[in-house]
């Protein structure tokens, strides 16, 4: 690599930028205003957000930047919109929660901000090490919002866990980072998939080694067995807004990182390593799949608390966005987490606002009989769910039936992948929806307080539901955008050969 | 392997260094002992004793600080090291500002860790 010819580009990064400095920002004013300040910093962060919307709408569209080190395509352009829109949402969200619980306000949007900032990084990385870089700065932050109850023992627990498991993944991830680089002598991606394209790797079963313990890297940060266990404490011990946060942003953006490493750099068939290593790892993605939908879907039918409910059937999400991977497509992956995080965050607020300050009612029976006491919250959780359980008309049902469709199409070897998909998402139908049986046909459990809804938390509500109808009912733009955008990983003629 | 006969020798100067110094101290010193230097560390946790020790916060935050601080240094070093070649490849101004933004990002964290008083210790 020439220092002359880094192509150093500050535009390439303007989202970046933008979301670390209104962090930066937002750190100040927290530190300098002796009350705190959560209106100025809610209204600091939106205006932060909006801007790097807009620096993302307005990269180009392709191009490689810093040495390599940055990337954009329409993976990143795509990931960082989800990305942002969570972040959005999750802004929208804080201000009620910070003041019904009566927590220190300011140091939450600057961790959002800086998540939002490691997850753009993520989205956006070229070169292994900004992939690490983005994933430990979004991980870092992440583990600090897990805990952000300080003096609830079940936060604590949530974020000592999260921390511990997270920093168990993340060595295996590097470690899988160095044996790559020992097998290709290279840590960009592009160049990586190069090397391996002309059979030039030095000692093929350190590539192996290197990508099987990426995959576990991987495989934690999105919570897909059997790798997962962490996932049903951490996000019933956390904040529900946090646990609605890092349940789709984050795993949004590991996605698309995975994508880039996996579905780009590791998917080259013209050398016998290169189709050793594809064949591999998709035949590996496709068993994590389906242990990941089954084992998520199965036990949440069990589950009493609806937070733990929801974090099982976040597995089961990252399972069927897993489906998607076996095409080697980005597309029907992309739709699928833009989907699956607008109606989680709006599923996670309504829970917000009805298990009231320190999380006290997220038991199931908790929910009796609201169904009528509540009705904009209950038909609201209601539409959520169904759009997770994959019902009509809503994004759950098209996202769904994008990533079924195009595997079916295009990886005829794994259509036994989509049986199991379809089976899985029929077996979820059940929990999702026993929560609305006991909110609409139950008794009034005793002791409920009608939950006040503040103005910021009703705009976020609105998009959500906006969201989850449009993706439903009018998905047509958005698939014809990501379908110009395919060209970026082009599937392999050879996908699925054994 | 010509090459490295220097570090040896500065190895050896080394090792033998530290072993006259306690040997030499060791014959020639007086010594008196107190209860105080008995100890292994004059301050933080007692060695022996019970692991459950409740032990103030303060002690880990000022670590991280230094940290964080020392950290700056370690990174400006090299950077000075070789700030005379980088400015034949790349513009001046960009070599020196790109330095002084991870400066200010630090200043900021220091403005921070100030305002939110983590320099007072008898705070609570």
């Amino acid at each position: 690599m020439q220092i002359e010819n880094l192509n150093l580009n500050y535009g390439a990064v303007a989202p970046e930028i933008i979301a670390a400095v209104t962090g930066v920002i937002s750190m100040l004013v927290d530190a300098l205003s002796p009350k705190g300040a959560r209106k100025t910093n809610a209204v600091i962060s939106l205006v932060g957000l909006v801007l790097a919307l807009l620096a993302v709408v307005r990269l180009e569209p392709s191009g490689s930047y810093f040495g390599g080190m940055v990337t954009t395509d329409p993976v990143r352009v795509f990931f960082s919109v989800i990305i942002l829109l969570v972040a959005i949402i999750a802004v929208l969200l804080a201000g009620q929660f910070l003041r019904d619980e009566g927590l220190p306000p300011g140091e939450f949007f600057t961790l959002i901000m800086f998540a939002t900032t490691g997850m753009l990084l993520l989205a956006s990385a070229g070169d292994l090490v900004t992939v690490f870089l983005g994933l430990e700065i979004a991980s870092i932050t992440t583990y600090v919002m897990a805990g952000y109850r300080r003096y609830d023992v079940r936060a604590n627990e949530s974020s000592l866990k999260y921390f511990l498991l997270g920093s168990f993944s993340t060595a295996f991830m590097l470690y899988g980072m160095a044996l790559t680089y020992g097998a290709t002598g290279n840590t960009n991606i592009a160049a990586i998939r190069a090397i391996i394209g002309e059979g030039r790797v030095e000692h093929p079963a350190l590539l192996l080694i290197g990508a099987a313990m990426m995959l576990v890297g991987f495989g934690f940060k999105i919570a897909s067995a059997p790798f997962h266990l962490w996932t049903p404490d951490v996000y019933e011990g956390a904040p529900t807004i946090v646990t609605g946060f890092m349940g789709t942003g984050p795993k949004a953006a590991v996605f698309a990182a995975f994508l880039r490493v996996f579905a780009d750099g590791f998917n080259v068939t013209a050398s016998p390593i290169g189709a050793q290593l594809q064949s591999t790892w998709i035949s590996a993605v496709a068993v994590i799949a389906v242990l990941t939908m089954t084992i998520g879907n199965v036990i949440a039918i069990s589950q009493k608390n609806i937070k733990r409910m929801l974090a099982y059937s976040s597995i089961a999400h990252a399972g069927y966005a897993l489906v998607g991977f076996v095409t080697g497509d980005f597309a029907p992956v992309a739709f699928y987490m833009l989907a699956y995080s607008i109606m989680s965050l709006g599923a996670f607020a309504v829970i917000q606002l009805l298990a009231r300050a320190g999380d006290q009612k997220t038991e199931i029976a908790d929910y009796a009989g609201i169904g009528f006491e509540t009705p904009a919250l209950s038909f609201s959780l209601a539409i959520f769910l169904l759009s997770l359980g994959g019902i009509p008309p809503t994004a759950g049902f098209m996202s769904k039936f994008f990533v079924f469709k195009t595997t079916w199409d295009a990886a005829p070897h794994y259509r036994w992948l989509v049986i199991a998909a379809v089976v899985n998402s029929i077996i979820s139908i059940y929990y999702y929806l026993y929560p609305i049986v006991v909110m609409f046909f139950r008794p009034l459990a005793p002791g409920f307080i009608k939950p006040r809804i503040a103005t910021m938390t009703t705009v976020a509500l609105i998009l959500t539901l906006v969201g989850t109808f449009y993706l439903g009912l009018l998905p047509n733009r958005l698939m014809n955008a990501l379908g110009q955008g395919q060209k970026a990983v082009a599937i392999q003629p050879r996908l699925g050969d054994r | 392997m010509k090459a490295y006969v220097p570090i040896l020798i500065v190895f050896i100067f080394v090792l033998g260094f530290a072993v006259t110094n306690i040997v030499l101290s060791h014959l020639v010193g007086k010594r008196k002992n107190t209860r105080a230097k008995l100890i292994p560390y004059e301050c933080g946790m007692d060695p022996v004793g019970s692991a459950h020790q409740r032990f103030s916060v303060k002690f880990y935050l000022v670590a991280m600080l230094f940290i964080l601080f020392d950290i700056e240094a370690v990174f400006l070093l090299p950077w000075a090291v070789v700030f005379r070649d980088l400015i034949q490849k790349l513009s001046r101004p960009f070599v020196f500002l790109e330095m002084m933004v991870f400066v200010a990002v630090l200043l900021v964290g220091y403005i921070y860790v100030w305002k939110k008083g983590l320099f007072e210790w008898n705070r609570s």
